[in-house]
């Protein structure tokens, strides 16, 4: 019965509840969406970043990270790899490579950077190599004298795609290596630094560059999202033990990366923040006003003969039917929209007008955590309960008198 | 005042309830307009200068062509005529002077080239974050000589430790061979590769000495009292530079030209926060949207009577649209007032926005954003919320001249 | 040693025999080789001023030198005063470098190779790797000159597709009687990258020599590093004692 009239109620004046649906609708969908442009924000950051080779996870020799030398090179790939096969749950990409200082040189420029020697295939689902080429080709695991360099090296060394580079580096015996490769792509990364920095070459070829029979330096590890770092790290120390292997996750690898994440992390909390109490105070502010208007019509039921209790909990059921609708459609809204961009995704470059911007883009992927949504929704439905009750309770306790004289 | 404006305002204070609700809705709008634009500036702000403030600082005074080529015989000659003009410039905070030399570094057991950074251990630690970068061993001392402090991944690289001694091995400025051997004394590390990877910094004087500066410097390093004041600097250096000698070939050089991937990296960041805004602004504007329609719903009987009594749809449309500007105009100001008191608040004692703060203190990142109000950040919300109460009373206004006085007085 | 003297002996005569049927037959390779073979000798010693000149800027100073072969060879400064018995030493593809004040040996790590000696327009690498142009790459002469009345080769060396040299093309001149003229380096467009000049040939240490050797960058007019030698002699053989770390630290001539 108390439904029935609820729902009549709602009914009778269409407008005042089109307008707090929209102000309910427009509380959820904007909760839901923020927190999933958020996320995918956040998952972007910490992806960029342990795209970059890092990974979820890497293995090392426990002196490599001191002293990134060819020596310190993991020797017993048997033993890793059988570990790794047991520890790793499926779906888990991991990497080995080599990776030492060296010098690259043409005629006219030199440069310091890093070599990587990679296995191509297993690489390009580890890290971001295999999907950055923006000129030539990838490495095929039988180059033997092919290099990948970042964009700007190629431009810093006034090169092209076919040409040769020197590399230079220290090999096993601690005599200087060279070998000279061909550049058959390029690759390009978020940041200038990387492109610099590294220079992809076959495992193969860094092995008899810098006469390494067997060995890597490192294996990285990359884990699909719904498997912890902390446990696998876990796993694989008790697994491989301490003595030999340096064992590190991506937070640990990376702590200014972490450290940005924590600080990028107040920053999503204080916009939610602000966001939630710019919709809180829409919906409060429109229900509000909508129960005040009513304030004679409950003045009138309370003249007929309705108990106060009774007043309170007939517009607690039509506030609430208000809500469950606002939010229903609210979510499909918020489901809708986060799905139209979950694959064009946001480009951010187009907010930012101006030539600074231009080549650069910057997408975000919204995604959407079902805590989040739960949270969204109860903190709508409470929020708009609450402050029904309060000009109910008020309407509740005039005398018919009173109400009447309310405009 | 003419009757309408006079009954305009008398409406409006008839139900104060209402009208405070409308107001406040108002109000509130660009209170958090101006808070999260000036937080978002001030974000901005933090993160440059927590940056900059780890090596390049905001400015430099370098040779013309320094910048690019890095030789040790590009200097500025005369570090100390920069820094009388510096004197005399109100918004610099601090200004160090530094000077650069590529060497090679040689400990027992292995040999790097690096940058050896001649530093000042005085001024510098009011430029830059590098003494609370210092993880092992002691900051320099103002009168150390053959001690210096390295960065830590090429301490590891180098295999030293503190006390250790390290050879350097380079070229002086006048083409002359440089040696000498040093002692570390700290090693630090501001997580930022490059510089931990291959630097070493050193005191200025004993720099000098061995490189044979004879008192010249390589930059000059300078931070402002805000980024804002950057461009003023800049100005009043070039104009003091030039009054000591047009010919010299000294540029002065901000932290854009300095680190400009910096820029491009913070910027793009930060654009995400114009998403943010945006959304704000769409929920904001539909708060106020409600609750204009609200009211017209709430007073379409009374607009009925009006119409009963004789009164043209023309002068009741004029009629609203006093009423709502008058409130939106109070609103607004309202707004802005307390917002830019909450901003001030926060501008004087930061938000902390870090759950782990010490993280970020290793590495001289201050947890707290500090928002900075500006005209900008303060006139551009609510400027946009004039704009959207306006469109939301427009139709109202327009709406209620074809209000039919009969049915508008049996609204309940 | 008496086989080395046959054996160039006989080199001579077959190379005589060559010019008087055809001299385009000559082997380039072996024109580079005697070439270097020539100008090197077994072992030599020299004293060269070298001058390091920039448009607003100039630096000399004076080096002794030993060689021996392509693979060894010692550098002492003795003047300015300021820089007297800093020291480099180069066996094979390693450096090593010596100052007196620190009293150090410092073995340049990989990294420093393509860097400056001594701020001077060689490279650690021009200096290290003077026996590659030789190995590691296929010789062809384009072309003959006269120079003095004497017949001058052309000779074009491209590196073989995988050697580790960064240059894309040297071109050389070398006289019939094996002094060299020139040698140009060129990136992988064939860009003249920098390029080394001699003048005044002479006789020096015994033979035909050239007293000045200029090396300067392609693109820049007023930058160059000129070597003036003041004395040069050719010795049989010089003692690898001679080029050790401890014979760069404690010079005992």
């Amino acid at each position: 019965m108390y439904f029935q009239l609820a729902w009549r109620n709602i009914w009778r004046n269409p407008r005042r509840t089109a307008v707090i649906m929209t102000a309910v609708i427009i509380g959820v969908w904007s909760m839901i969406f923020l927190n999933a442009l958020m996320r995918g924000m956040e998952s972007d950051m910490i992806k960029n970043s342990i795209a970059t080779l890092t990974g979820h996870l890497q293995i090392h020799h426990k002196d490599y990270r001191n002293d990134p030398v060819i020596e310190n090179s993991m020797y017993d790939t048997k033993a890793l790899e059988t570990a790794l096969n047991k520890v790793l749950p499926p779906g888990v990409y991991r990497s080995a490579r080599i990776r030492v200082n060296a010098i690259v040189g043409n005629a006219r420029h030199t440069s310091g950077i890093t070599l990587v020697g990679i296995n191509p295939i297993p690489e390009a689902k580890t890290s971001f190599i295999g999907h950055a080429i923006n000129q030539g080709r990838y490495l095929k695991p039988e180059d033997k004298y092919g290099v990948i360099v970042g964009q700007a090296l190629l431009v810093k060394f006034e090169t092209k795609i076919g040409r040769k580079l020197v590399l230079m580096s220290q090999d096993t015996d601690g005599n200087i290596a060279s070998r000279a490769f061909r550049i058959i792509g390029t690759f390009k990364a978020e940041m200038q630094a990387t492109e610099k920095q590294f220079a992809f070459v076959t495992i193969t070829a860094a092995r008899h560059m810098l006469k390494l029979e067997k060995g890597v330096s490192e294996v990285s590890i990359t884990l699909p999202d719904n498997i912890d770092v902390e446990h696998v790290s876990t796993r694989l120390k008790a697994e491989l033990g301490t003595d030999e292997y340096l064992i590190q996750t991506w937070r640990e690898l990376l702590p200014i990366i972490n450290a940005y994440l924590v600080i990028f992390d107040g920053f999503i909390f204080i916009w939610s923040f602000v966001v939630f109490i710019a919709m809180g105070f829409g919906i409060v502010n429109t229900t509000l006003m909508a129960v005040f208007e009513r304030m004679r019509e409950f003045g009138l039921l309370k003249a007929l003969g309705m108990k106060p209790w009774w007043i309170i909990r007939a517009v607690l059921y039509e506030s609430f039917l208000l809500l469950v609708m606002g939010m229903t459609i609210g979510n499909i809204l918020a489901f809708l929209c986060v799905f139209a961009l979950s694959k064009s995704g946001i480009d951010l470059s187009a907010f930012a007008a101006g030539a600074e911007f231009a080549g650069i883009s910057k997408i975000i992927y919204p995604a959407v955590y079902t805590k989040d949504v739960i949270i969204s929704n109860l903190v709508v439905i409470i929020l708009g309960l609450l402050v029904s009750i309060y000009p109910a309770a008020k309407a509740a306790r005039f005398t018919p008198v009173e109400a009447f004289a309310q405009t | 005042m003419s009757i309408d404006v006079k009954m305009a305002w008398r409406n409006i204070w008839r139900n104060p309830r209402r009208t405070i609700l409308t107001i406040s809705a108002i109000a509130f709008a660009c209170l958090l307009l101006v808070f999260m634009l000036s937080f978002q500036f001030g974000s901005y702000e933090t993160m440059i200068n927590s940056s900059v403030k780890i090596h390049t600082g905001h400015l430099q005074v370098q040779s013309a062509g320094y910048q690019e080529k890095k030789s040790i015989r590009l200097v500025v000659p005369d570090p100390d005529a920069i820094g009388k003009i510096l004197d005399q410039i109100q918004s610099v905070e601090a200004y160090t002077s530094r000077a650069n030399a590529f060497s090679l570094v040689s400990s027992k057991k292995r040999t790097y080239g690096s940058i050896i950074i001649g530093i000042d251990p005085v001024k510098e630690t009011k430029v830059s974050t590098l003494k609370s970068l210092m993880r092992k061993g002691s900051y320099l001392a103002k009168d150390d000589t053959d001690q210096i402090l390295i960065g830590n991944l090429l301490a590891k690289n180098l295999k030293v430790g503190i006390q250790d001694e390290l050879t350097l091995l380079g070229q002086g400025r006048d083409g002359s061979i440089a040696a000498t051997v040093v002692k570390v004394k700290g090693i630090y590390s501001s997580g930022i590769d490059d510089l931990d990877r291959s630097s070493i910094q050193m005191p200025l004087k004993y720099f000098q000495d061995v490189y044979g500066m004879h008192g010249a410097v390589h930059e000059v390093v300078v931070t402002g009292k805000s980024l804002k004041d950057v461009d003023g600097i800049k100005t009043l250096l070039n104009t003091g530079i030039k009054k000591i000698d047009p010919k010299l070939p000294l540029v002065v050089l901000d932290w854009k030209e300095l680190t400009p991937g910096l820029l491009q990296s913070i910027e793009l960041d930060l654009v995400s926060g114009i998403i943010f805004y945006f959304l704000l602004i769409l929920v904001v504007a539909f708060s106020i949207l409600n609750t204009f329609l609200m009211v017209i719903f709430e007073r379409t009987r009374e607009f009925g009577v009006l119409k009963a009594i004789g009164i043209t749809p023309g002068r009741l449309t004029k009629l609203l649209l006093i009423e709502s500007i008058s409130m939106t105009v109070i609103g607004i100001a309202a707004g802005i007032i307390t917002g830019s008191l909450i901003t001030l608040y926060f501008q004087g004692h930061g938000i902390d926005i870090s759950g782990a703060s010490d993280i970020l203190v290793q590495y001289g990142i201050s947890g707290r954003i500090y928002p900075r109000l500006s005209l900008l950040s303060a006139l551009s919300g609510p400027g946009i919320v004039f704009i959207i109460t306006f469109l939301a009373a427009l139709y109202p206004a327009f709406k209620i001249r074809s209000l039919r006085p009969v049915e508008a007085m049996t609204y309940v | 040693m008496n086989s080395k003297v046959i054996s160039t002996a006989i080199l001579t005569v077959f190379i005589v025999a060559c010019l008087c049927i055809d001299s385009h037959a000559q082997d380039a390779r072996t024109i580079v080789k005697e070439g270097f073979n020539y100008m090197r000798g077994k072992s030599s010693f020299s004293v060269v001023d070298m001058t390091i000149h920039r448009p607003d800027w100039e630096r000399k100073m004076t080096i002794e030198a030993w060689t021996k072969g392509l693979k060894n060879s010692l550098f002492r400064i003795i003047a300015p005063a300021k820089d007297k018995d800093n020291g480099t030493l180069k066996r094979g593809r390693e450096m090593w470098m010596y100052n007196p004040k620190v009293n150090r040996v410092i073995k340049l790590p990989p990294s420093m190779m393509s860097q400056a000696w001594m701020g001077s327009d060689f490279s650690n690498n021009d200096l290290s790797k003077t026996d590659s142009l030789i190995d590691e790459y296929i010789h062809t002469i384009t072309g003959t000159q006269t120079h003095d009345g004497k017949k001058v080769y052309l000779i074009k060396s491209i590196p073989k597709p995988d050697a580790p040299v960064v240059w894309g093309m040297q071109k050389l001149k070398i006289r019939e009687d094996h002094v060299f003229l020139a040698q140009e380096f060129y990136d992988e467009d064939l860009k003249l990258v920098k390029a080394m000049t001699t003048f005044k040939i002479r006789m020096l240490g015994g033979k035909m020599f050239p007293k000045v050797w200029r090396m300067q960058k392609a693109d820049v007019t007023d930058e160059y590093t000129e070597l003036n030698y003041k004395e040069l002699s050719f010795k049989k053989n010089l003692k690898d004692s001679l080029f050790t770390i401890s014979n760069l630290k404690n010079p005992r001539r």
